[in-house]
């Protein structure tokens, strides 16, 4: 597949830093290094063309929240499916929760699955350590191991730490390795059985809601012992409106604290939740309107600094039971930038540059990797998107195993061609 | 209850044939019925006109028979038939004992014979009466199930796929009998 | 004959028109009347089925559905399944499977988690009936309630309904008071400030006291269940002080004879918890009278709803 220099003919790159669109043709040689931009350049020997005309060049996208369920649960995902499904999204490289089967809480484990991720994986995957043994939320997990693996962040993915006193340990010992402390902010006594955002939409589903406080109290302690401990913190998948406002405060007053919103918390309320419909079971919940809104001023101000779709695979067997019973979550890594333009840069609301930013540049920072961006010298690492084209989200559009998506059965505009990753071209089939 | 899509074909009975047929009911009724404990029950809703009419008649000649109600619906043996006519139910009325009472149930037409099957298990849990006959203003023939008339106010003769509707001044806007033609796309509901 | 489009299911209150609200209470008077004769029973369901489904206990529901569908002639099933034998929310889609197979024309349905009645009714051809599913809803409960009030206020539109307890909770609240509301009848709701939630209807007043109740006049006091295994100590100190705050006691039952008012429940009572003996005896309770429509309602809702395996 790599054995073949390309020429992206007629496209159109776009940047982190601008808006402005480069119409040029990009060359990617045979060992797949970026080796010209130009406009008008002429097709090497043996090269393949490939017709951009309309098209956009926009560097991958990177995902710092994503659950590949291998090991332990292959059925809902693998890492090779995984993989093809961040391809698929035009997601270059990804961060993987520890929340396997064993969960990653060593230095071992760390090891066992980057092999895997070798061996298996087309993209860069890195796999994140857990905060606490086996999840559990009582002893600290084998931090010093994990660092010498290079693991990007801990977490105990959507899990909180809920005792404050080990949270504040987990934050003291990771500031001396300088890992990054990830919190899924919950806090279980307030969200209790809870199943959707509480207020007008439980009631009338007569579902346990899940307040909104049970967020923002989470949010307020753990930036509490982030300042207090000087540990660097980051804040998964914020919900709500006055849990923004608190992390607001906190980088004005200089905590190291850095925070991602989902694409489903964004463009979707607990109001798009029917007829009991699992899909749209999540964990933070769905929350109103009004806290979309200000989530969307969150990331273009850059109170929200990175984007994540929280791709958590389920199979449709286990999302067809009851809304209560079913687990939460969503794929994400096929639909993310679908959405994101369909509602934000198709409307004018932001341009690329902001998604680039916000889910190419900010999320490779914040785990240490340096951005991509489309230029000379540089390895490919680009998706080809057709902004006239549109995609009807299905099952069979899917490569994830899980067809489990809000956005099932939706007509998006545009469409990604394919996506390039080195010397290999992956092409959407026509 | 109006059937306002219905296309009239042909007048069978103005209202003064229908006064004229329910007299000769009415007749028929007194003499053979002299001496005995009568009551009556309308079935709904144009038996329940019929009954009250000939009853009417009947006490202007000095005899009185108290009138009740049936409504049938739950008896029909069409239920799964319903489609899109979701029947709604009127209170049956039977203020009397049936009990050692010559009872006469009305209806406005035999056809099949199956509404007067239903309305007689729909009598006999109301009690046991000690004669049931049945009184129709018009018998237009094709008869299902072996259930006759014993008081006819007029016989006539009919295709199989034709209807016959009686209206009444009292339910409906133009008063008589008719041989009219259905909207496209209703089931006829056997009478 | 109406122009009603025929329904397969009964999920919820919200789902429903005016029209069809007022088929099933009109036709459920005709249904009451049968009980006044010595042969209760009709035979329209002659040779239909009904299946009974409860997960979760409730001998009062079940029966009562069991009798509606007795005294329309179809073959009852009682199917109750205790919850510990459940894998939870799991083997649903198994059950269904297992029900498609008994070929029931109707299913009448318990089940502890919300939105559970939905999911069969999805699934079969039959006819599904909501007895009950979490907090959500509980149409038939409302229904009956309605019937109630429309008895003894034939003029029932303005008329004004307060519902006392836990509202957060409960299911039978959801749905009557939708229902209450849908009929234009006033809604108001007394409880402790943890019962009564922020996101209830926006209809329902929220009155803080009895006094304020007997000022509001209300033509009818609709008393809810005190859950107590579930809420002593969580949400109210204890089951003593609910009695004070929030029962029906002969204080309060002196109000309610000088409004004139009437007293509902569900069913059924804790006595001495949320109503005293006395008030039991109260000349106004609409309690047993909700029983007996109860049947009435549940007949004609059986009556109303079209099964996919009906023949036509």
């Amino acid at each position: 597949m790599g054995e073949v220099s390309r020429l992206f003919k007629n496209g159109r790159i776009a940047t982190a830093e601008s808006s402005e669109l480069r119409e040029a043709d990009v060359l990617v040689d045979v060992a797949g290094i970026i080796t010209a931009i130009g406009t008008g350049l002429s097709t090497p020997e043996g090269a393949e063309v490939i017709d951009c005309a309309g098209c956009l060049l926009v560097p991958g996208m990177f995902d710092v929240h994503v659950h590949s369920r291998e090991p332990g649960d292959e059925h809902k995902e693998t890492l090779a499916t995984c993989a093809a499904a961040a391809l698929h999204g035009g997601v270059t490289g990804v961060v993987l929760m520890p929340d396997t089967s064993p969960p990653v809480d060593s230095g071992n484990l760390v090891k066992s699955a980057m092999d895997l991720v070798s061996e298996v994986s087309p993209i860069p995957m890195f796999q994140s350590g857990c905060l606490t043994k086996g999840r559990q939320g009582s002893e600290l997990a084998g931090f010093s191991g994990m660092a010498s693996r290079g693991v990007p962040m801990l977490t105990d993915a959507d899990r909180t730490v809920s005792c404050p006193d080990l949270m504040r340990r987990c934050m003291e010992y990771a500031r001396d390795f300088d890992l990054l402390v990830t919190s899924h902010t919950d806090t279980p006594a307030l969200s209790k059985a809870g199943v959707v955002n509480e207020g007008r939409v439980s009631y009338r589903f007569g579902l346990p809601g899940i307040p909104a406080i049970s967020q923002e109290i989470a949010i307020d302690r753990d930036i509490l012992v982030a300042a207090h401990t000087g540990a660097r913190l980051h804040l998964q998948q914020l919900s709500t409106a006055r849990g923004l406002e608190s992390v607001r405060r906190a980088k004005e007053a200089g905590t190291k604290v850095t925070c991602e919103v989902s694409p489903h918390h964004l463009v979707l309320s607990e109001l798009d939740i029917k007829d009991y419909n699992t899909h749209f079971k999540f964990n933070p919940p769905l929350r109103s309107v009004e806290d979309n809104g200000a989530l969307v001023q969150g990331l273009i101000d850059g109170s929200i600094d990175l984007i994540a779709c929280d791709h958590a695979p389920h199979t449709e067997f286990e999302k067809s039971s009851d809304f209560g019973s079913a687990p939460f979550g969503a794929a994400g890594l096929e639909t993310t930038v679908l959405v994101l333009h369909d509602r934000f840069i198709r409307a004018g609301v932001f341009g690329w540059d902001l998604l680039i930013q916000r889910y190419s540049d900010a999320p490779r920072k914040l785990i240490g990797q340096k951005p991509v961006a489309i230029s000379e010298g540089t390895e490919a690492e680009f998706f080809v998107f057709d902004p006239a084209a549109e995609t009807t989200i299905t099952r069979d559009y899917l490569r994830t195993k899980s067809p489990v998506s809000p956005f099932i059965g939706e007509t998006l505009a545009g469409a990604i061609r394919g996506t390039t990753l080195g010397a290999a071209w992956y092409p959407h089939e026509a | 209850m109006s059937d306002t899509g219905d296309i009239i074909r042909e007048e069978i009975l103005s209202p003064e044939g229908i006064q004229e047929a329910i007299a000769v009911m009415a007749r028929d009724i007194a003499y053979r019925c002299a001496g005995d404990n009568v009551a009556f029950i309308g079935i709904y809703t144009r038996g329940v006109t019929l009954a009250r009419r000939v009853a009417a008649v009947l006490k202007s000649q000095g005899l009185e028979y108290p009138v009740g109600t049936l409504d049938i619906s739950l008896y029909r043996d069409d239920f799964d038939n319903r489609g899109m006519d979701l029947p709604r139910l009127e209170s049956s009325d039977v203020p009397f004992a049936l009990d050692d009472t010559r009872v006469i149930i009305f209806d406005e037409v035999i056809f099949t014979g199956r509404t007067v099957r239903a309305a007689l298990d729909g009598l006999m849990d109301y009690g046991r009466p000690a004669k049931i006959e049945l009184a129709v203003l018009i018998d237009r023939g094709h008869r299902e199930i072996p259930i006759q008339p014993d008081y006819v106010g007029k016989k006539i003769g009919t295709n199989r796929d034709q209807y016959v509707k009686v209206r009444f001044h009292e339910d409906d806007e133009r008063e008589g009998v008719f041989i009219v033609e259905k909207r496209s796309g209703q089931t006829p509901h056997p009478a | 004959m109406s122009e009603l489009n025929p329904r397969k299911d009964l999920l919820d209150i919200e789902s429903l028109d005016l029209e069809e609200i007022e088929y099933v209470l009109e036709n459920a008077v005709p249904f009451k009347q049968l009980f006044q004769r010595s042969v209760k029973k009709v035979p329209t369901l002659r040779g239909k089925t009904v299946l009974n489904l409860f997960y979760e206990p409730s001998t009062r529901t079940s029966s009562s559905f069991e009798v509606a569908a007795n005294r329309m002639s179809a073959d009852v099933t009682n199917f109750t399944i205790s919850s510990s034998s459940v894998v939870k929310g799991e083997s649903l889609l198994d059950t269904i499977e297992t029900l498609q197979a008994m070929r029931s024309d109707y299913i009448v349905i318990r089940h502890q988690a919300a939105g559970v009645p939905g999911i069969v009714a999805k699934h079969t051809g039959a006819s599904v009936i909501n007895a009950g599913d979490g907090y959500h809803a509980h149409p038939t409960q409302a229904l009956l309630d309605a019937m109630t009030i429309r008895e003894v206020y034939p003029e029932y539109k303005g008329r004004k309904v307060v519902i006392v307890g836990d509202v957060l909770h409960s299911r039978v609240a959801r749905s009557t008071s939708t229902l209450l509301n849908k009929l234009g009848i006033e809604v108001a709701v007394l409880g402790p400030g943890s019962l009564i939630p922020e996101g209830r209807h926006e209809f329902m007043t929220r009155l803080r006291s009895w006094d304020e109740v007997f000022d509001w006049k209300p033509d009818a006091v609709y008393l809810l269940r005190v859950q107590m295994e579930r809420q002593e100590g969580q949400f109210f100190p204890s089951i003593a002080e609910y009695h004070k705050m929030y029962g029906m006691n002969s204080q309060r039952l002196v109000r309610m004879r000088e409004l004139g008012a009437y007293l509902m429940h569900p069913g059924p009572v804790n006595r001495g918890v949320e109503i005293t003996d006395e008030a039991m005896r109260y000349e106004r309770s609409l309690i047993s009278t909700q029983v007996e429509n109860g049947i009435a309602v549940r007949m004609a809702v059986l009556h109303w709803l079209k099964p996919e395996t009906d023949k036509d």
